[in-house]
């Protein structure tokens, strides 16, 4: 074999196995697929059931794909912005009764005193009554504690998957940590667990 | 700082938002206010105890499996058009008669620049080669051709894995008159790379090894009376450089690829 110059001799590029994937879908896959768990993650706690959860990731990430071509920057909070909008025109349609409202001032915070002692040692936080108190937040609430302690989101991140200022998105999740402290609070107050005040 | 003002700003403090101005000021108050202090450890032990306990939902595998699966993959189904960002909304329409002249000669200047510096910069694989031949063409003229000098396997190969982040094949080719004569280290393709010298009769052949995800094509080349084959295996990217002719340089991959075939 006399090659002259830059001389091709035989391609062994992997033949596919399946149909071919366009272009769009592999870099859709490469970018935005690995954040499946997040969207899902997300959409169960907006959703609180995996059945009505499974709906909205399906829809939101084929829709996501749609609008592809809008991607800047990181995919994760892009993608998790597609399941909110996804979700609140799904609870529209499925579940009128439950439409949401976004008016923080409607969720009255029970004054406390001002050195916020009704955030209690939360170590001995019950799994089980944990993730329920957190399932029974306003939405506003749950989702940006979600996105904040789960997601481990910048607070700038969730600005704009949430479509709120920071600032809002920082007296969210203030009013989050309060009200699932003082439903904690409560409940360990029932069941008899001392409380520190 | 106030004490209403402190307790406020503890959300931002804990989860690492808040400016360092403020940080400082807060500290400050923090250290001279001990219920301020405990307040801030509780709502820290709290935002732990949540990402400890409260539940993460994974996606159930088949779920992933099915969306993928119902993702169009012929190009008909590909996003929206790219020229619909061009598309004006409502009363700026006037202005953007005026603008769509001005955006299609800006397109057709970006698309020329974008060709433009697509020709002149050469592709990955072009700075490879350089840089191999580079290489082989600096070791044999310094006649310091190996760090290692040893026609043992056994030796060459911890000698390479030592100093690299990967475990180079190193295999012994002396019944096919590929005599090992020793490794040495380089730099190719911005990243440390294992380097084999065989020598057939008195030709110096050398192996440029690293690993490679990618499965590229098989290809060899000839560049300044050179010879040049690249082939990959078992995820490691071989590329082999020589002045030994082109015959015998085929058989020296194929044995290569052989040995490596099996991990």
């Amino acid at each position: 074999m006399l090659a002259a110059d830059s001389v091709l001799l035989y391609h062994t590029d992997p033949v596919p196995l399946h149909k071919p994937v366009s272009e769009p879908k592999r870099r859709f896959e490469q970018l935005v697929l690995p954040h499946f768990d997040a969207a899902y993650n997300l959409a169960r706690w907006l959703t609180r059931n995996d059945h009505d959860a499974q709906d909205v990731v399906q829809e939101a990430v084929l829709r996501a794909f749609r609008f592809f071509d809008g991607l800047r920057g990181e995919a994760r909070p892009w993608l998790l912005s597609i399941v909110r909008n996804t979700f609140l025109t799904w609870v529209q349609v499925n579940r009128p009764a439950d439409t949401v409202e976004f008016d923080d001032a409607l969720v009255e915070i029970i004054p406390t005193d001002e050195d916020g002692p009704e955030i209690q040692a939360a170590r001995n936080f019950d799994r089980k009554m944990l993730n329920e108190a957190i399932a029974a937040l306003p939405l506003q609430f749950r989702e940006a504690l979600i996105l904040r302690e789960l997601e481990d989101l910048s607070y700038k991140d969730i600005a704009r998957i949430v479509d709120v200022p920071i600032g809002t998105v920082m007296s969210r999740l203030a009013r989050a940590r309060r009200l699932l402290a003082e439903s904690l609070g409560a409940t360990s107050n029932i069941s008899g667990t001392q409380v520190h005040k | 700082m106030t004490r209403e003002e402190a307790n406020r700003l503890l959300h931002a403090y804990i989860d690492g938002e808040l400016d360092p101005a403020k940080t400082l000021e807060l500290e400050a108050h923090l250290a001279e206010n001990p219920s301020v202090r405990a307040a801030c450890e509780r709502l820290r032990e709290m935002s732990a105890a949540i990402r400890d306990k409260a539940d993460y939902h994974a996606a159930p595998a088949w779920l992933e499996a099915r969306v993928r699966a119902a993702i169009p993959s012929g190009p008909e189904n590909a996003s929206a058009p790219w020229w619909r960002w061009l598309k004006p909304a409502g009363s700026f329409a006037a202005v953007a008669d005026w603008l769509r002249p001005a955006a299609s000669f800006a397109a057709v200047a970006l698309v020329t620049w974008v060709v433009a510096l697509g020709v002149m910069r050469p592709s990955e694989d072009e700075r490879i080669t350089q840089d191999v031949l580079a290489s082989h063409v600096r070791a044999t003229l310094s006649s310091r051709s190996y760090d290692v000098a040893s026609s043992d396997q056994h030796t060459v190969k911890p000698w390479l894995s030592a100093r690299l982040a990967f475990s180079p094949p190193v295999a012994d080719l002396s019944a096919s008159d590929f005599e090992l004569v020793g490794g040495r280290l380089d730099y190719i393709g911005a990243q440390p790379v294992a380097v084999l010298v065989y020598k057939r009769r008195q030709h110096m052949i050398d192996v440029f090894l690293w690993p490679a995800e990618a499965q590229k094509a098989e290809q060899t080349l000839t560049r300044d009376g050179f010879n040049i084959e690249r082939f990959a295996r078992n995820g490691m990217s071989f590329w082999i450089v020589s002045d030994l002719n082109r015959d015998e340089l085929d058989d020296l991959a194929r044995l290569l690829a052989e040995r490596s075939a099996a991990p």
